[in-house]
């Protein structure tokens, strides 16, 4: 099994995004994945980008723009 | 006319932190990569030609290895003399073969040298800069800037007025986000401009004996909710940092919440006379070509270019002035004065929440008051006491620069706690008939407002839309204020029954302050703190021993605790015949409580003051 190098752009596990962790993944190339170092996460580019997707059900108001900074 | 000051700040990093992490993966390290210092220049040409373009003037911060470079040179020449730019010098970028071979050593943090190290450093890359370009810079800065490290700069570089010199709460969090391996702990200083104590950094100079000779600026300017709670790399003023938080659509490639942002931070002139500052300071490392993380290069190199372009339309609406960080320092110390606070009010423009703060700077204190918990008091820094704080190796404190807390709501609890204990927080309880209820649990909004008494001093005062208490048989409808007095070192709280359902009734009401002191997530040791509780000559006292004992004293003029590990007194007081406390806390609750209790009819008003002194 040859060693794992990193993917065409470099993502990050998005299960330890979700709690505020910055961790490059890896990507093997025999089993097609990428995978965390850290935590036990593993997927294809579909699956992060689906994943990223998903981590943005914080920001509620991402896309909004703002006029009024105050409650006056 | 209110207008938002701007430092744009680029430096030509020859090796770009992440760059040769990231982009070199795979290969031996070789600092002196060919492509990868031909990279570091193009990134640098690119950032100038964005804020150029929208004819923004920028401060070009040279680091110790672009010195070495005639290109880098020769631009940075050019474009003082064509746009005006300032030719600056940054103690970050160290990193190249010339300081390795000199130094031996991969350290990079000048405030993590040793204090013998920094002044070699120092002499070193100003003896250079003055080499390359027959003049002294009047800029610097770092990540962070130790009060020692500028003390140093000040004395055998006069001319240096400006620097960059910590990062918003940048400590802990931003550790954590980077797997534990970003040293980078800072936390507790001032978010905006402000001129450093020569005592410590983050405290602000009461006066002109304190004053370090220099105008600090933040490196950057981040979100004053979401850098609180999570990564600040994720939330401020750095488009590619946007990205890195994923807040944009990756279809359409837009990020509002950039321009919000800005706009927020422009919003903050109403709460200090007029003005408002943003910085911006995009490292190399964050366009170079491969791309970072999961945005590509071309979502990057758009993210600058709209970040730039934004800052040129609100300057040519009249809107924006932009300044290099030598005019800043100037404009800065004409406009301000040494007691003179920055006050943000501060809503969510993120999570959708619209949750609301307040955070308060002067040179006595740092608070964050939490509307989204009654006014609460969530976040507490001493100032008053100036605390010397050396860092770097040799010291105490080789990474941890962090200005100590009394009450942090994320690294101490807060109002909720698991099962046992208290956490650190500024808040009162209204009781009646064996029920309680915590103001941290009456959500609520403020607004803001000033005071000049008759000697002309100014009180920034916080009022807060009234909240209604349920109890069983009786509503209580409650107003709070928080007063801060100018050069005072004091918050005053006041409460005001405004109304009750049944206006003969009577509840207590208890004015609490929980706290300890550190500058981590753990506990620190607090034995050695004194409790008192003083009325006239009379005192309880108690030595913390954790034994969870308490003492009360009705008609207290004074509840304290003194705490010598980080000098401090912190007392509350109150003008009224109320009962004070004092509690300790115990093992695992290693905190102290200090309150005043008093029962209160409809139209009463009790206020409270939380003092903050310096201990010797």
């Amino acid at each position: 099994m040859a060693q794992s190098g990193k993917g065409k752009l470099n993502y990050r596990c998005p299960s330890c995004f979700l709690r505020d962790l910055d961790i490059d993944m890896f990507y093997d190339k025999d089993k097609k994945e990428y995978y965390c170092l850290r935590c036990q996460y593993t997927g294809t580019e579909e699956d992060i980008l689906k994943k990223n997707e998903m981590i943005r059900f914080r920001y509620r108001a991402m896309m909004d723009r703002f006029e009024k900074f105050d409650f006056d | 006319m209110e207008q938002l000051v701007l430092n744009l700040i680029h430096r030509p990093e020859m090796v770009p932190e992440y760059a040769e992490k990231v982009t070199g993966h795979g290969k031996t390290e070789d600092i002196g990569r060919k492509a990868l210092l031909t990279e570091s220049l193009d990134i640098f040409k690119t950032q100038q030609e964005a804020a150029h373009k929208n004819g923004l003037k920028v401060t070009i911060q040279m680091t110790y290895a672009s010195l070495f470079n005639d290109e880098a040179v020769a631009l940075a020449k050019e474009h003082h003399e064509k746009y005006g730019d300032e030719i600056a010098l940054s103690l970050l970028g160290l990193p190249c073969r010339e300081f390795r071979e000199k130094y031996h050593t991969k350290d990079f943090c000048i405030w993590m040298f040793s204090m013998e190290d920094k002044k070699e450093i120092v002499n070193d890359v100003f003896e250079k800069f003055h080499e390359r370009f027959g003049f002294y810079p009047e800029s610097t800065g770092s990540y962070y800037m130790d009060a020692e490290l500028t003390n140093y700069i000040k004395e055998k570089y006069p001319m240096v007025k400006c620097a960059v010199a910590t990062c918003w709460e940048e400590g802990p969090k931003a550790y954590h986000t980077c797997n534990n391996s970003w040293y980078t702990l800072f936390d507790g200083g001032p978010w905006a401009p402000w001129i450093p104590s020569k005592q410590n950094t983050h405290a602000p100079a009461a006066n002109e004996a304190e004053d370090s000779g220099i105008v600090a600026i933040p490196h950057l300017s981040r979100d004053l909710i979401a850098c609180y709670d999570g990564n600040g790399s994720n939330f401020g003023t750095h488009p590619q940092n946007v990205l890195r938080g994923m807040i944009y659509d990756s279809k359409t490639w837009e990020y509002p919440y950039l321009y919000n942002l800005i706009d927020q931070y422009r919003a903050l002139a109403k709460y200090n006379n007029g003005y408002a500052y943003n910085m911006m300071f995009v490292g190399p490392g964050w366009m170079n070509k491969m791309g970072r993380w999961e945005a590509p290069y071309e979502l990057l190199k758009k993210s600058y270019e709209d970040g730039c372009a934004y800052y040129g339309q609100l300057k040519k609406e009249g809107k924006l002035l932009d300044l290099t960080m030598a005019e800043f320092a100037d404009y800065y110390r004409e406009k301000k004065h040494y007691t003179e606070p920055e006050c943000a009010l501060w809503r969510d423009i993120l999570y959708g929440s619209d949750k609301q703060v307040f955070w308060y700077c002067d040179p006595f204190l740092r608070a964050c008051v939490n509307m989204d918990q009654g006014g609460a008091i969530v976040d507490l820094r001493p100032y008053a006491a100036k605390l010397k704080w050396e860092v770097g190796i040799g010291t105490k404190h080789v990474q941890d620069a962090s200005y100590p807390f009394l009450i942090q709501e994320k690294y101490r609890a807060g109002y909720f706690t698991h099962y046992a204990g208290e956490g650190t927080v500024r808040s009162a309880k209204v009781c009646y008939n064996g029920e309680e209820v915590d103001l941290c649990l009456c959500r609520t909004k403020a607004h803001f407002s000033e005071e000049t008494s008759a000697d002309g001093k100014v009180t920034r005062i916080l009022t807060l839309d009234p909240v209604e208490i349920e109890f069983d048989g009786l509503t209580v409808t409650l107003q709070t204020k928080e007063y801060f007095a100018e050069g005072s070192g004091s918050i005053k709280i006041e409460r005001t029954i405004l109304k009750m359902s049944d206006p003969g009734a009577k509840v207590e009401i208890n004015e609490y302050m929980v706290a300890c002191y550190g500058t981590t997530e753990y506990p620190e040791d607090m034995t050695g703190i004194t409790l008192t509780c003083q009325k006239g000559e009379s005192a309880e006292r108690i030595s913390y021993e954790y034994k969870c004992r308490e003492a009360a004293l009705t008609g207290a003029d004074e509840v304290s605790a003194v705490i010598p590990a980080i000098e401090t007194k912190v007392s509350l007081t109150s003008d009224s015949e109320a009962e004070g406390y004092i509690r300790e806390g115990y093992a695992f609750s290693p905190i102290f409580t200090l309150g005043y209790q008093k029962t209160m009819s409809e139209r009463e008003v009790f206020a409270t003051w939380l003092n903050l002194e310096k201990a010797n």
